[in-house]
């Protein structure tokens, strides 16, 4: 009987990937039916208030782990739990694939920072431009976020969440043994920064 | 149709599950052309430096240092451009560093065999490249001079650490922590205190399985005074005047 599910489960999976351009059409209905357009912004790039992320063109791959985190508990700072994680639990997987390929395919994100700007600086010795790439707009990998024209007020909450180990889900650990090289007023000349980046 | 979709994602979760029976490899997922684990410290059969692969082509290679300035910039901006790491030692100061040191822990991370999740993605091919690149990159490493500031502990039980290191360490890392190129002992000497510090203590835990189960043997007995103390000793021996840079020099290659 396992066998037979897993069977089944590997051809709807097959069958998934064949239909890729239908689940991307899915992807726009999903963003409003499910009510993330109340928070995130129609457009997916003007959220309702500062402190929420935008998330036209983000990585793909990087916004179906979180979203999975989120509903699976993993990632448990901020807006996570209380706001974030009843609305995933009634988004399935494959709902989130297809989310996040739909916001990831409303980038590329794309952009310059201002070369004088304190926090570019900052962005460049304090080791940021390893893993985000040139202003914040080309993470190494897909699972990495950009940060290029960010909402200021989300990079220095998540910034400072994984600092304090409270965003402990996924590549994090990655940038939390980086983190102790910024103050506070660092990270806000940062996040000023890449917000910027136009 | 729910169902189905959770038995998809079970499947997913139990693949995801196997994949990190030995290491959290979480931070690797969506990572491509990953090579095959060796076994680690731990393992039955374990051997230190027996894992071959790649790391035997890199060092059999002729190195281009000046491809291996290119490859180096991707390092840069952490290692900083002049291989003196950083002095709190949250990166380690590669300068002076021996070439087969570098090509077998960059093998080792790439392989996962040195758990490094900050470091993994820059010793993936797509951003290093493959052994050539790896031997170039060794090659122009060994070159650069060394921070000649290393960071050092308080200073305070120096001749306790200078004992310890020769009773203990001289064998294999050398008079004075100079390492063996051949037998991919790495340079301590001029290290900075804090590096030292962590890597050894992931040494004597089980922690850095690509370790050598002869030091962890040699380490287990050690006190935190030892360890304070001999790894003080270690990160203020000067290297040879040759290979240390002076101060505030910085590297015109990436100026």
């Amino acid at each position: 009987m396992i066998v037979k599910k897993i069977t089944l489960a590997a051809l709807v999976l097959t069958g998934g990937m064949a239909a890729a351009p239908a689940l991307a059409a899915d992807g726009k209905a999903l963003f409003a039916d499910k009510g993330c357009t109340a928070c995130h912004g129609e457009d997916a790039k003007t959220p309702l208030e500062p402190g929420y992320p935008r998330l036209a063109g983000q990585n793909a791959d990087y916004m179906f782990n979180q979203m999975k985190d989120i509903k699976a508990g993993a990632r448990a700072n901020g807006l996570s739990v209380d706001t974030m994680k009843p609305i995933l639990e009634d988004v399935t997987e494959p709902e989130m694939r297809a989310l996040a390929d739909y916001l990831g395919g409303l980038g590329p994100i794309v952009g310059k920072g201002d070369p004088a700007h304190a926090g570019r600086k900052l962005y460049m010795t304090k080791t940021c431009v390893a893993c985000h790439g040139k202003d914040g707009a080309k993470p190494i990998m897909k699972t990495y976020p950009y940060l290029a024209g960010q909402d200021a007020a989300y990079l220095t909450r998540q910034a400072t969440d994984i600092k304090t180990s409270t965003r402990k889900n996924g590549g994090t650990n990655t940038m939390q043994p980086v983190m102790h090289l910024v103050s506070d007023a660092e990270l806000a000349a940062i996040s000023e920064f890449l917000a910027n980046v136009k | 149709m729910k169902t189905i979709f959770k038995v998809v994602a079970l499947t997913l979760v139990a693949t995801a599950a196997i994949g990190t029976a030995t290491i959290d490899r979480s931070w690797a997922a969506g990572a491509k052309d990953k090579p095959a684990q060796g076994k680690l410290l731990g393992d039955k059969d374990y051997q230190w430096n027996a894992n071959g692969g790649e790391k035997d082509e890199a060092e059999h290679l002729k190195p281009d240092p000046v491809n291996g300035r290119d490859v180096y910039e991707v390092c840069a901006a952490c290692h900083l451009p002049e291989g003196w790491g950083q002095t709190d030692g949250t990166f380690p100061q590669l300068a002076g560093q021996h070439p087969k040191v570098i090509i077998k822990q960059l093998a080792d991370i790439r392989a996962l065999n040195r758990d490094n999740p900050t470091m993994y993605p820059f010793a993936l091919p797509d951003q290093i490249g493959g052994p050539q690149a790896i031997a170039d990159v060794a090659a122009y490493i060994q070159k650069l001079k060394m921070n000649p500031e290393p960071g050092v502990g308080d200073g305070k039980d120096l001749e306790h650490g200078k004992k310890l290191y020769k009773d203990n360490c001289v064998r294999c890392h050398g008079e004075h922590g100079e390492g063996n190129n051949d037998k991919y002992y790495p340079r301590l000497e001029g290290q900075h205190y804090n590096y030292l510090i962590r890597q050894y203590q992931w040494i004597k835990e089980g922690k850095r399985r690509n370790a050598n189960p002869d030091m962890v043997q040699q380490i287990k007995t050690f006190t935190d005074r030892d360890t304070k103390a001999v790894l003080d000793y270690v990160s203020r021996i000067k290297p040879p005047a040759n290979l240390i840079g002076t101060k505030g020099w910085q590297n015109p290659d990436f100026q």
